[in-house]
């Protein structure tokens, strides 16, 4: 296998604050890959240190077997991207925002560009200073895949996305791996990355907390649930099925925490009553807490 | 248009260039008109008796008022054209890196394949194009002008002295862009380059009624602007290579301390 991005003891400061420190990542051709890790965590100045925005304070990080700064051009030709806050120049069409990028890059396969844009449904006549801020967010995402890029590296790419898109972009990632490309996609938001990830690295307060195969993470991944019952439910029915945590039972509501899988809970809440199931999208802080215990002290 | 970014930065001052264009025209053919005139007021000279220094430093050390060198030098060349090319470079390359950094679009530029240092060129090359468009606009303008009032006078002379215009435009243009290519901040960019232009303005315009500063006028881009008379004399080559080195130091700057930084979110 070949490694497409790797990092070594990566660490960016600024004045005293740590943005990152020490962060090490494999990220394999083909793979899709995901950085997980709440907003501020060091997710966007690993990126840019990949595009060489940004340089390291100490470490390294190549791209392509090339190093982010010595060679960030070559890089780059290689590379689609979507920045998290992105920008695109007001005064520019649609399609001029398109043609600039592809000039720049010594162009790119237009009919495949316009295929892009169609299948996001993108909005290319009107100026982009006109555009809602999902319809940017396309024009971003047609930016990042249409040169056909060996590895797209993208910021958050779904927030604005409305649902039905978001299904075409996760498509369109899956395509991208069947070619054998990469992706490389930073994230806070668990349930995408579960999506579509193969790997995920977990980020938190700029360092690296665990690398793992989203199977694993699955397993691991701390899900709440709330059963409401319509007929009384004797307190201690839950207490020993595998994997449920927490429970507590109040006015005929069970609240409870299940690691991995639901199955066991399923089977045992089966034999009652069920008049309402709360199933809440699993929270970073909850992955942490699977990893640390307590989330809060342990994170140095 | 959208093939570089050149010629893409060109195209973003394309409203700009028509307004000032428009200004450019108007100011110089306007100005021309009033040729005949003040050259007929002869007792206008009686200002330039007293040798009054406050005066100097607004239309320059003018022998004759009402020759047409003496009126272009005073009404055009010695304050306004300097001036106003000078806004219009400091605009340009203040704007060039720190204008889209702050504006958010310096990453999605810098995602292509484009080296740092060509981008610092090329928006380089934008302001010299803009700038230079301008000074052929200005250009005609005081052709049309010269020819309507029928003004005895080089064209030839007059390109040359508004090129060396250009230059000292162009020359703080280039200050302007390396501060922002340094630092990614606009307005302090423009604050500071406009700030030094003005002052060098001054410096220049000065030195001669006052001691001390005569030995530091060298100091002063302008000095190699407006010293040897351009209008006049046509353009000083010794002049116009210190002011196109100068640029060149500045780009040289631009370029090394853009490469090396971090850019902003």
């Amino acid at each position: 296998m070949t490694t497409v991005v790797e990092t070594h003891s990566l660490s960016k400061s600024y004045g005293s604050v740590e943005a990152i420190s020490e962060i090490g990542l494999e990220v394999q051709e083909g793979e899709v890959f995901g950085y997980l890790g709440p907003n501020g965590a060091g997710k966007t100045t690993t990126i840019r240190i990949l595009l060489d925005f940004i340089r390291p304070t100490s470490g390294t990080a190549s791209v392509f077997g090339l190093d982010s700064k010595e060679s960030s051009r070559h890089i780059r030709r290689r590379v689609g991207y979507l920045p998290g806050e992105m920008t695109l120049y007001d005064r520019l069409t649609g399609r001029d925002v398109l043609a600039y990028s592809a000039s720049l890059r010594g162009g790119v396969d237009w009919s495949y560009a316009l295929e892009i844009a169609e299948r996001l449904e993108t909005e290319l006549s009107r100026q982009v200073r006109t555009l809602s801020r999902g319809n940017r967010q396309k024009l971003g995402l047609v930016l990042a895949f249409m040169h056909r890029p060996d590895l797209i590296i993208m910021d958050e790419p779904s927030s604005g996305l409305d649902p039905l898109l978001q299904q075409e972009f996760h498509r369109m990632v899956d395509e991208v791996r069947a070619e054998g490309r990469t992706v490389f996609i930073s994230s806070h938001i668990l349930p995408e990355v579960e999506r579509i990830c193969d790997r995920v690295a977990i980020i938190r307060r700029g360092r690296l907390v665990t690398v793992e195969d989203i199977g694993t993470l699955r397993e691991r991944a701390l899900h709440r649930l709330e059963f409401h019952f319509g007929e009384q439910v004797p307190a201690d029915a839950f207490a020993g099925v595998p994997g449920v945590q927490d429970v507590t039972m109040e006015d005929g509501v069970l609240y409870c925490t299940v690691l991995g899988s639901p199955n066991a809970l399923i089977k045992a809440v089966a034999g009652f009553d069920v008049v309402k199931l709360v199933s809440e999208e699993p929270h970073l802080e909850d992955v942490f807490l699977s990893y640390y215990g307590d989330g809060e002290n342990n994170a140095a | 248009m959208l093939r570089s970014v050149l010629s893409k930065t060109v195209r973003d001052q394309n409203r700009s260039l028509l307004w000032w264009g428009l200004g450019l025209i108007i100011l110089t053919v306007v100005t021309m008109l009033f040729y005949p005139s003040l050259s007929e007021a002869t007792e206008l000279n009686d200002l330039l008796v007293d040798d009054n220094p406050l005066i100097k430093a607004f239309i320059g050390d003018v022998p004759d008022l009402t020759s047409p060198e003496g009126f272009l030098n005073s009404q055009i060349f010695f304050l306004m054209l300097p001036l106003m090319f000078l806004a219009f470079a400091v605009a340009q390359g203040s704007g060039a890196i720190a204008g889209e950094e702050e504006k958010g679009t310096l990453d999605m530029l810098m995602s292509n394949p484009i080296d740092r240092w060509r981008v610092v060129i090329e928006k380089f090359g934008a302001m010299i194009v803009t700038v230079l468009a301008l000074a052929v606009v200005t250009w005609l303008g005081l052709a049309v002008g010269a020819v309507a009032v029928s003004m005895e006078i080089s064209y030839v002379k007059m390109a040359e002295a508004t090129l060396a215009a250009a230059l000292l435009g162009i020359a703080f243009g280039g200050f302007a862009l390396a501060l922002g290519s340094a630092t990614g901040r606009r307005a302090m960019s423009i604050g500071v380059a406009g700030g030094v232009g003005a002052a060098s303005y001054f410096l220049n315009a000065l030195a001669p009624a006052v001691d001390g500063l005569e030995l530091l006028r060298w100091l002063s881009p302008f000095y190699y602007y407006s010293s040897a008379d351009p209008i006049t004399n046509g353009l000083h080559l010794g002049h116009a290579g210190v002011l196109v080195a100068l640029t060149a130091v500045l780009l040289a700057i631009a370029v090394v301390t853009f490469n090396r930084r971090d850019l902003g979110v």
